[in-house]
């Protein structure tokens, strides 16, 4: 293997003394006029592309209204089990009290990487109706939900249930995918895992027929906290 | 040999996929809804253009600088605590994966889609060491439980019609018969997630890695790609090593262009970025992470004519778009990329000689060029394959008596005329030519008339067209002198 690096690295070098490149240059020259858009179009304008992808978008202007339209989406699935963030990291203060209060059960996304407790622990959050997360950032212009993995911030939270609810503080929306990267240049660094999410799972595979919900949620639901 | 060099030849292989009228029903229902997706999606693209002459000069500039990048890329993998390979050619890679997954103990393996591993024919180097590989996007499986290959570069299943899948399911999961996707799907869903969570390891491509972060980019719309990365306790990505971003920036650029022309979409569904595997604290992921990075004839590519065709970023644009696959489909062409990028891209890593013939699959209409995303100039690289063929000495021999009997004549011009008098007066002898068109030559003529048709002469040749319009003209000015 290490012949081999050495073998193809030596093999580049060669070829680039001949190699015929149209339209290569020493540098890509840096993007100019990165354009923000107006903040205050911004909520309306992601939830008009969210709901272009088949997600679905609601206001929520006060943390009691976030947790009403929170409990009331959780009743679409009568499943009492579910994946959440922590307490302290979901953006909606009194959101797990009113979960628990609510007798909804939380299982703890930590998966073993060996033995029998791990076959069990994928068992059990299998079975989960619905997964809540809070989120990075959103994506105007595609209307997506950017999350990175962190402690009790798991991916299958947001991947095994067929129902996802992200609560997005209006705050962490950008423009486009330039310039959030533009605003967390060491994002990559922060967690082994980034995704934009950009509505729910769909296949086009049998004759391009556009189908939902095919190994990831089937639903999506955003809420933007439009105070905070 | 990493490609297998099918066993009956390219015309033989087109001529059955014109007469499939079953292939001809999925390709048509496909392709009319492939077009009116990216047209769609282009028309609200507003700065078209510019974002393509950004994406090509990323990828020319990436290409120029590949050895720098990949070292780069090399460094911030493993500083993020991720493992890298080389893979001189297909057998190295395929040992490499075998490696690590006899390591772990490695009985079943769940595959996201990837193109590499089609290239190196992964799946059956892995099953031949009695390792279970399930493939996890919806066509992937399709095309795995009917046991053949994908035959597009992003619908894998494009070739078959909802009722042959409805057939399918039924013999090999006990689906009852149905053609209703959404219920084939659903089915597929529930089979394939206990594969996800009982799967020791996950096999998946790449669609970009970043030099400067070290990430590897994994862009699909089902979800398959990130239960393959994230559940099962080993992750080994596959990509070619020309398949690099410098920067974040570039890759947000690269991203644009892709999901729009690939499926017509301004992002696909989910956008992954993997920078090492699972950390301590992390509740979920893979405890480790393998990246090999595949040559197999690309540093070759690099060096020649045809370099620009690693500009490539697999989105299948030019697939859709070329009158040619839309008549015979993927499989005709006998190779893992097919299409116009296939017809360059496999001679170009196989050589020529076995290759031959899929130069010849194009009309040189353009329109791949047109629609590429980082505007690869297929057609010239075509032209450049052709003639390599030809100094390869593959040129068929009816074509080169041909050719010379036709440069013998043209340059003795009473020759010539004689000639062209003698072949309208022969067509003429043939019987009436359909809509133009001859269907069928006498020997040794008949070689090219086998595989396509050839124009009726004009009842008037253009000398005789052209001297007619002279003594009209001549006459016309007489005409005017006397007025």
């Amino acid at each position: 293997m290490r012949d081999d690096r050495a073998q193809v690295l030596k093999q580049i070098r060669a070829a680039l003394q001949t190699a015929h490149l149209p339209a290569a240059r020493a540098i890509v020259p840096p993007r100019v006029n990165v354009e923000q858009g107006s903040r205050a179009e911004m909520p309306t304008n992601f939830q008009r592309e969210l709901e272009a992808v088949g997600g679905a978008c609601y206001m929520a202007s006060h943390p009691a209204d976030a947790i009403a339209t929170t409990l009331k989406l959780l009743r679409e699935t009568d499943n009492q089990e579910i994946l959440t963030w922590d307490d302290a990291a979901l953006p909606v203060d009194g959101l797990g009290q009113a979960l628990r209060a609510n007798g909804y059960a939380r299982k703890i996304v930590d998966v073993p990487t060996e033995g029998a407790a791990r076959q069990a622990k994928l068992a059990e959050l299998e079975r989960a109706g619905a997964g809540i997360t809070g989120a990075l950032a959103g994506l105007v212009d595609t209307g997506s939900v950017v999350l990175v993995t962190q402690p009790r911030q798991a991916r299958l939270i947001s991947l095994l249930p067929s129902l996802h609810i992200a609560l997005l503080p209006a705050s962490r929306l950008y423009a486009t995918m330039a310039t959030f990267f533009a605003a967390h240049p060491d994002v990559t660094q922060r967690g082994s895992n980034l995704v934009f999410i950009t509505g729910p799972s769909r296949t086009a595979d049998i004759e391009l027929t556009l189908t939902r919900g095919v190994h990831g949620p089937k639903y999506i639901h955003v809420l933007l906290l439009t105070w905070c | 040999m990493t490609i297998p060099v099918p066993n009956v030849t390219f015309h033989e292989r087109v001529d059955a996929a014109l007469r499939d009228p079953i292939l001809h029903t999925a390709l048509d229902r496909s392709m009319s809804r492939f077009s009116a997706l990216r047209r769609a999606a282009l028309a609200a693209f507003a700065d078209e253009s510019a974002t393509r002459a950004r994406a090509r000069l990323i990828r020319a500039h990436t290409l120029s600088r590949l050895d720098a990048y990949l070292e780069q890329f090399e460094a911030n993998v493993q500083r993020a605590g991720g493992q890298v390979h080389f893979a001189a050619d297909a057998a190295a890679l395929n040992r490499i994966v075998g490696e690590i997954a006899r390591a772990h103990r490695v009985k079943t393996v769940v595959k996201g889609k990837s193109m590499v591993s089609e290239e190196t024919a992964l799946n059956d180097a892995l099953e031949a060491e009695g390792i279970r590989v399930v493939e996890t996007d919806l066509g992937e499986y399709i095309v795995q439980l009917a046991g053949e290959h994908p035959s597009h570069i992003i619908a894998p299943a494009f070739h078959k019609t909802k009722e042959q899948v409805g057939q399918l399911f039924h013999e090999k999961i006990n689906l009852p018969l149905t053609d209703d996707p959404a219920v084939m799907t659903a089915a597929a869903r529930a089979k394939l997630r206990w594969e996800f969570l009982n799967a020791d390891m996950g096999i998946s491509g790449v669609n970009f890695g970043v030099a400067e972060t070290g990430s590897i980019c994994l862009v699909e719309n089902e979800g398959n790609g990130r239960l393959t990365t994230t559940v099962p306790r080993v992750h080994v990505a596959v990509m070619g090593i020309e398949r690099l971003v410098p920067n974040l920036d570039d890759l947000a650029v690269m991203l644009q262009v892709l999901a729009r022309s690939a499926t017509g979409q301004k992002l696909s569904v989910y956008t992954n970025l993997i920078t090492g595997p699972r950390k301590n604290d992390e509740g979920d992921g893979p405890a480790e992470l393998h990246i090999i990075l595949l040559d197999n004839g690309r540093s070759r590519v690099l060096g020649g004519e045809v370099a620009e065709i690693l500009y490539c970023i697999r989105c299948g644009a030019c697939l859709n778009a070329c009158p040619v696959y839309r008549e015979i489909g993927g499989h005709a062409y006998g190779s893992v990329y097919s299409g116009p990028v296939g017809a360059v891209l496999t001679p170009a890593l196989e050589g020529i000689a076995q290759w031959s013939a899929l130069p010849q699959a194009s009309t040189l209409c353009g329109m791949c060029k047109q629609v590429c995303p980082v505007q690869i100039d297929i057609p010239r690289m075509l032209l450049v394959e052709r003639a390599q063929a030809t100094h390869a000495g593959k040129m068929a021999w009816w074509l080169r008596l041909g050719l010379h009997l036709y440069a013998f004549t043209a340059t003795k011009p009473a020759l010539y005329r004689l000639a062209a008098g003698g072949a309208r007066i022969g067509s003429r002898m043939l019987g009436a030519p359909q809509q133009g068109w001859i269907k069928k030559l006498p020997p040794p003529l008949n070689a090219w008339t086998k595989t396509r048709d050839f124009p009726a002469f004009a009842q008037k040749s253009f000398r005789a067209q052209w001297e007619a319009h002279r003594a009209r003209q001549d006459a016309e000015r007489a005409g005017d002198s006397h007025a």
